[in-house]
This record gives structure tokens, sequence and C-alpha cells, in this order.
């Protein structure tokens, strides 16, 4: 290909050449980010139910927590604690071959575990490490938000005769919704910049094709200036959509 | 303000000339230590290998002091234009493309790719990888074969940091193939039971070299000309029978 200098200096001959492998990394990068919202967020959302579990009666007392509080803890605490990009190598070079393994997979084995593994176990690993972490943050959100609103409105609706399920979908969640936003909304920015670190385990998103045209013609600034603006748009594109979601839930608080 | 700005020149400038007098200079020489046997990191955190013995016979030859800096592979050509370090010994092919960008040295090793696969696999050569998937180092000669074979945007091309993942990927069944460096591959294809290497008689034969910036004449000279001493002096021969227990080739002069 002919050598297109754009200033002077930026090789976009070389980008062009890529251009599939960054598109195709561009599709992966949103699909991933979107994939892990959505399961992060409603994971996030039974972590912080769980976190939050009581009844005054054994043995649902007991049951509260043993079986919700205790675990949904050590969970919340081993996600936020270890970085995310060991828990990318360790899912998908440990705890996935475990699962998903042709010669001895306890959940998947055979040829169907060789063609998963193949095809799409980059994008599994990665997709299961960044929900896992995203939903031990999310459910911090969650948990926050709905201690947030004041306790005595679930006593009032309790006194009301509404069950517990009802005053928490009814009453609370609603607006503790609206004061979760702005940190979900930061939660989603993370994921979507979190989700180039997997790329390491050989996933072809956004990063994956920068790190391939730098290691192909040693010239880093045109690939990573290119993921970068690409990044930064998609952060404003989720940072919008954020903004109008709060100007939309907002309404109430101001009327 | 610019009597200051003097003043700090002229005494950062003295600081520098001191410490330039008081030790010869040190050349920082980087090295990715995720290539056993040419240069990896023993248990106590000392990075070894066919590439250090060698850097280091070079350069007691040549009089240069030198220290190894890990460098990961994906940064090391950066991190030698910019100065992070003076020069690179890292199992680099020298090729065309790189010559353009970059000084090599003469060769210190013959290489040649080797394909990694299952046991049960029944690839015979480079073209029976067509269709599956194969993993390589990033822009390392590897993927240079596999982006020419298979098309450079190709979704069967797996790009990772390093061998060592490459092949757990592979052994993992992440994959078919692994295509890289025959050294570093037969070494960690015989870490895996289930894995077996096969040999394409099309794959040309390659070199490694140092690798300085382009343009530095001086350090390349002194290089070549501690190299040499080496091969001279039989030095060579053992380092290379001290990694890989067999009679070292002879090298081409250029």
């Amino acid at each position: 290909m002919e050598q297109a200098l754009w200033f002077g200096w930026f090789r976009a001959d070389i980008i062009a050449e890529y251009a599939p492998l960054f598109w195709q990394g561009l599709r992966m990068t949103i699909l991933v980010t979107l994939i892990c919202i959505v399961q992060g967020t409603t994971l996030g959302l039974a972590i912080g139910m769980a976190r939050l579990a009581e009844a005054r009666h054994a043995p649902a007392r007991q049951l509260c927590r043993y079986a919700l509080r205790w675990p949904a803890t050590v969970y919340v605490s081993f996600f936020r604690g270890t970085p995310l990009f060991v828990q990318i190598l360790l899912i998908h070079f440990a705890v996935l071959p475990v699962f998903v393994n042709p010669a001895d997979g306890l959940l998947i084995s055979g040829e169907t575990a060789r063609h998963l593994k193949q095809n799409y176990g980059a994008f599994l690993s990665g997709v299961v490490a960044l929900t896992l972490n995203a939903g031990a943050y999310i459910s911090e959100v969650f948990r926050a938000g709905i201690q947030s609103i004041d306790r005595g409105q679930v006593e009032a609706s309790r006194s009301l005769g509404m069950s517990f399920g009802h005053t928490m979908v009814q009453v609370v969640l609603p607006q503790a919704f609206r004061r979760m936003l702005p940190p979900l909304g930061n939660n989603a920015i993370s994921l979507l910049k979190d989700s180039s670190l997997i790329s390491a385990i050989g996933l072809a998103e956004l990063a994956y094709a920068a790190r391939t045209v730098a290691g192909a013609y040693s010239r880093y600034w045109e690939p990573y200036l290119t993921i970068s603006l690409m990044y930064w748009v998609l952060t404003l594109a989720l940072a919008w959509a954020v903004r109008k979601m709060e100007a939309r839930y907002g309404r109430g608080d101001s009327r | 303000m610019k009597a200051a700005r003097a003043f700090i020149v002229a005494v950062s400038g003295a600081l520098v000339a001191l410490t330039a007098a008081a030790q010869p200079k040190e050349l920082v020489v980087g090295s990715s230590a995720t290539y056993r046997p040419f240069a990896y990191e023993s248990p106590t955190k000392e990075i070894v290998g066919y590439d250090i013995d060698m850097i280091k016979a070079v350069a007691q030859k040549s009089g240069l002091q030198i220290r190894i800096v890990n460098t990961p592979w994906t940064g090391i050509f950066a991190a030698l234009n910019n100065g992070d370090v003076d020069l690179v010994i890292s199992g680099v092919t020298i090729n065309d493309k790189r010559k353009q960008s970059y000084d090599f040295t003469a060769p210190y090793f013959e290489a040649r790719q080797l394909i990694a696969v299952h046991k049960d696999s029944p690839v015979r050569a480079l073209k029976d990888l067509a269709g599956k998937k194969v993993g390589v180092v990033t822009g390392s000669t590897g993927d240079d074969v596999a982006s020419r074979e298979f098309g450079k945007n190709s979704p069967n091309i797996r790009r990772f940091e390093s061998t060592p993942v490459v092949i757990a990927e592979l052994a993992n069944a992440g994959l078919d193939a692994a295509i890289g460096d025959n050294g570093v591959i037969a070494f960690r294809a015989q870490e895996h039971k289930t894995l077996k290497t096969v040999s394409d008689a099309g794959f040309s034969k390659e070199y490694f070299g140092i690798v300085v910036k382009q343009g530095n004449k001086a350090l390349l000279d002194k290089l070549n000309a501690g190299l040499a001493a080496v091969k001279a002096d039989g030095s060579y021969g053992q380092i290379y029978r001290k990694w890989f227990q067999a009679d070292a080739p002879a090298l081409p002069a250029q």
C-alpha cells in the first residue's frame, strides 16, 4: 500500500491496512461492554440485596446471615480486592479449563468443548471475568442506594401490609435508582475501558487491534491514538446516554 | 528568571559531567524475559538464558559495562527508540522490515519457525493450518509468517503477549496450533505431554541479531567486534552447547 502521511507524521496507511481488525475490534468492544453492563447490573442487584438480607426469626435469620450475607460479602471483597487483570488470567487459564475442557471438563467436554474454546474461549472468559468484577462494584452502588432511602419509608410500607418484595420494587428501588444513576454510569464507563484488558487473552477487541499494528510496524502513535479516539467517542456516547436517563428519571424530584 | 534557569542548566550539566567521569557509562540492555531458553527469570529473579550469556560475553570482549533490564516484548522497540534501553537482545529475528528502522549486528543465532500442535493433529505443514486457529506472539516472526499465509486481518490468527501464554492456550485446547521460533517452541512443547512439534521445510533459515538504534554506529561496531571475538575463541560454541545441548551451527559474518 502507498504510504499515506497525515500532518507529516501520521501513517494513515497502516491503519487503513488493518481497518477490518479495528472495525471488528470496535464491534467486539461494544458487544462485550453491553453484555457486561446488563449482566453486571443484574448480578449487582442480586448481590446488593443479598448483602442487606435480614430476617427476625430462626431459621430464616441464620439462613440470611450464613447463606446470603456472608457469601455476598466475601464475593464483593475478593473481586474488589484483586486486580481485574489477574482475575481475567485466572478465569481464562485456570478456572475455565476445569469446566470446559475437551479431555475432562466438569461442565462441557469432548468436541463441543473444543469448538467452544476455540471460537468463544477468550470471549467467554472475558465476559465472565468482567461481569463478576462489575457485579461486585455495582452491588455496592445498589447497597448504598437502598440504604440511602430513609428507613421510615420501609417501615411505613410494611405497616401498610406490603410484603418485603413489594416494598422494594414499588417504594425503595424507584427512589434509589434515581440516586444510583450517576455511579452506575461511572461503572459503565469503567467497564468499557476495562474491556481492553481482555486483549491479553487474545480477544480481538480494540486494544488487540492496536497491539497487532504496533507489533507489526513498531509504530505506536498511529494505533494507540486511533483507539484512544474510538474509546473516547464511546465513553462520550455512554455519558450522554446516562445524562438522558438522569433527566428522564430525575423528573420526579424536581416537580 | 533567565539567570536562574542558566544556573540550573549549569548545575545539572556539571552533575552529569561528574557522574559520567566517575564511572564508565553503563549500557542498558533490554530483553524480554519470557523467552526461555533465550531469556527468562530464574527463581532468584536473575535474568538468564542463551541471549544473556551471549551479550555478557560480547560485552566482556568489547569492554562494555552492561545492565540487563526485563522489557516487555510489545514495547521493546519503543524502549529502544526513546532511549530507555541502549540495545536489545531478545531473540530478535533480522528481517528487511526491521532493518528499515533499526540497525542489527551480525547474527548470533540461527533460527527457524516451528509449529506446535496437539499430538493427535493431522497437521504436517504450514498450509494444513488454513482455516484453523493459530496462535502467535504479537509482532513476532511467527506473526509475520501467519499473516502472510492467512491474511493479516484473519480472525483465525490469535495474537498473544508471550510464548508461554500461546502454549498455555494451545494446551488448553483454545488453539489448533502455535507458530514460533524453534528454540522456544521446542522447549515449551516438551513441557506438555499432549503437544508435539511439526517443522515445515518451507520455513527459511533466519538469524537473530542484537539491535541498536538506527545510526548508532559506534555501539554497533563495538558489538560486532565483540561478537566476532566470541565466535572466534569458541565461547559461542560453549554457550550454544550449554543451552541447546548440540553443536553450534556456523553463522554468516554479516
